[in-house]
């Protein structure tokens, strides 16, 4: 930076609103401030929806699952093996054995696939944040139904459902012999999580068992970590320690596409959104070549004077490219205002069934910021370059000619 | 001789047709001179100015200064233009957003002087010229001659050579415009010795010049 630019730069920041608060910039922070809010805005929601979504599977889901590798149940001998071989595994939150099972629910002529999941609840339950009424402990006879089954079958707390459990081993002259019994509906599941709330019915492992004719043992055993973006490699780690009889399944073998889909997704309407700071650069644009227009003679002065281009270039960029870099800030600020109030409007909800979650939920990430303010910024700034070129072109001669 | 221009030729063309404008002009400047050229309005007197001061290229022709050929294209030219030549144009050309005294002090800042010693030239300028009072102020908040005798100035900030001065009153009331007008003869006259190239229409101001030209015909003849 030579004297000039230098003593130009002192003088704009000495008197900014001489020097910066001007009407030829009001269309073009307008266009920035709006543009760059709706990219941040657009980020933040699908950052939140990245990270709701995800936390949501985290919370529904085991991290690792171990189930036997032939399909059977694993005993109580075999339960006590597995915790002691993963008993020194300090990355293990919790280890519960459930039953789970596809099933068939029914109220009247309604019938609804759904999955029964049953646990011991005299031990740990790990759903119990998404049980509404949260009474205590779950008695046999009794099971928890996801509400928007409950919903769709229309039924309530206290209301009887019918789990019918289709037997292909029993085939009978009459057909395939569906075992059948009635639950009372001791409360309702409500995680968020769309596919859960649907279709997910829980009880006790002794009424699963007495309904699908099993004997003692568990279907498998849910891990809980403290790093679930681990558990890929933890499932590897414990395959091999567990041997060749049970394998382990990290929960990203199912939801990973799901999530990486969402990521792209967020990408993508980065960049579309990106396309709008493009056209408000149209206004950048505008405006730098206006203040070219504007500024020919102090141009043809400086000039005249032994500046060269590239400086006056350069006062030019750092006039209108102060006011550009305080509108890329002041646009961030609009998105996450925008974000904040899409989080807690209440007239619109996503739908479930569709974007798997059903609320909408903004999250503010430092690097989401950063590669706003640098994409913003690096288009705005290109948008601010391009007349300025301009300047090297103009002939002092021409601007003087011009005047007169 | 600070600067002799010889032989220069500029020719424009407008639409289809071709203005001969200079057609091999010639001037000799010494250190002291205070040279006025008057002519006709379209005569070329602005053209023969910008030549001479690395504004403009002739088509042919060439200029010396102190022994030495310059060039409008030469990469030198910025700097010829910034510590040996001064300007003062028909409009001030004072950028705006700046007072008077850091109007002043931007061919200083070109050069390479630091703020605080071209802050204090300009105001020692200023105030030779008058304008004490003004140091602060912005161009739009200073008369036409105010305007002018900063411009005139700013000119002079370098300690130029040659001052070339385009119409310098063109834009004045008789006023202000003898205000401006004595203040040149006494800069050329006085201790300063300041040399001076005018191009001017008042030619009852002009004869105050040591040497009077007219452009005729593209060419200068004394008058």
């Amino acid at each position: 930076m030579d004297k000039l630019e230098l003593f130009f730069f002192k003088r704009y920041l000495k008197a900014p609103k001489r020097n910066f608060f001007r009407f030829t910039f009001v269309f073009m922070v307008m266009g920035i401030v709006l543009s760059v809010g709706i990219l941040s805005a657009g980020l933040n929601l699908f950052q939140g929806y990245e990270s709701n979504l995800k936390s949501l599977l985290l919370d529904s889901f085991a991290h690792i699952s171990i189930q036997s590798s032939y399909g059977e149940l694993i005993s109580e001998d075999e339960l006590a093996t597995i915790q002691k071989r993963l008993a020194k595994r300090g990355e293990i939150v919790s280890a519960i054995p459930s039953m789970e099972h596809p099933l068939m629910a029914q109220k009247g002529d309604k019938i609804r696939a759904i999955t029964l999941r049953a646990y011991d609840f005299s031990q740990e339950f790990p759903y119990q944040k998404y049980i509404q009424d949260a009474k205590g402990e779950l008695q046999s006879g009794e099971v928890i139904v996801g509400h928007y089954l409950a919903e769709e079958l229309g039924l309530g707390i206290g209301d009887s459902i019918e789990l019918n459990y289709p037997r292909f081993d029993r085939i009978t002259p009459l057909g395939i012999h569906t075992a059948q019994n009635k639950y009372k509906i001791a409360d309702l599941y409500r995680s968020g999580y769309y596919e859960s709330d649907r279709s997910l019915v829980i009880s006790t492992l002794k009424d699963a068992r007495a309904l699908l004719f099993l004997p003692e043992g568990y279907s498998r055993i849910e891990l809980r970590l403290k790093d679930a973006d681990k558990a890929g490699s933890f499932a590897r780690a414990y395959s091999e320690v567990l041997g060749h009889d049970y394998i382990a399944i990290p929960w990203n073998l199912y939801a990973e596409s799901l999530l990486r889909l969402v990521a792209m997704e967020k990408w993508l309407i980065f960049i579309v959104f990106s396309f709008l700071v493009l056209i408000a650069g149209i206004n950048v644009i505008s405006a730098v070549s206006t203040i070219i227009i504007d500024k020919r003679s102090e141009i043809a002065v400086l000039k005249s004077l032994g500046a060269s281009p590239r400086s006056i270039k350069r006062l030019f960029a750092f006039r209108v490219g102060t006011v550009a870099i305080l509108s890329v800030l002041i646009g961030q600020a609009f998105g996450a205002l925008l974000s904040w109030f899409v989080e807690k409007q209440s007239f619109y909800s996503l739908k479930g069934d569709v974007y798997f979650i059903d609320t909408l939920g903004a999250k503010i990430t430092f690097p989401n910021l950063t590669v706003v303010f640098l994409v913003a910024s690096f288009l705005i700034f290109l948008c601010v370059m391009l007349p300025l070129r301009q300047i090297e072109k103009m002939q002092i001669i021409e601007l003087i000619r011009h005047k007169r | 001789m600070i600067l002799s221009a010889k032989d220069l030729k500029k020719t424009y063309i407008d639409s289809d047709q071709r203005i001969e404008v200079l057609t091999g002009a010639c001037l000799d400047v010494a250190a002291g001179d205070l040279i006025c050229i008057t002519g006709k309005s379209g005569s070329g007197k602005s053209t023969m100015l910008h030549i001479m001061g690395l504004l403009d290229a002739p088509d042919s022709g060439e200029l010396i200064m102190e022994g030495k050929k310059i060039e409008a294209k030469s990469p030198k030219a910025p700097t010829i233009r910034n510590r040996d030549l001064g300007f003062v144009f028909q409009f001030h050309y004072l950028v705006e957003d700046l007072t008077a005294t850091e109007n002043v002090a931007l061919p200083l800042l070109i050069a390479g002087q630091s703020e605080a010693k071209a802050m204090a030239r300009a105001k020692e300028l200023l105030c030779i010229l008058g304008l004490s009072e003004r140091l602060k102020r912005y161009p739009n908040q200073l008369s036409g001659g105010e305007q002018q005798r900063v411009s005139l100035a700013r000119a002079l900030a370098n300690r130029p050579k040659l001052v070339l001065a385009d119409e310098p009153t063109g834009n004045l009331d008789p006023v202000h415009s003898k205000e401006v007008w004595d203040m040149i003869l006494s800069l050329n006259k006085g201790e300063f010795r300041q040399t001076f190239v005018i191009v001017t229409h008042d030619v009852e101001a002009a004869q105050a010049a040591d040497r009077v030209f007219e452009l005729v015909n593209g060419i200068l003849i004394p008058a």
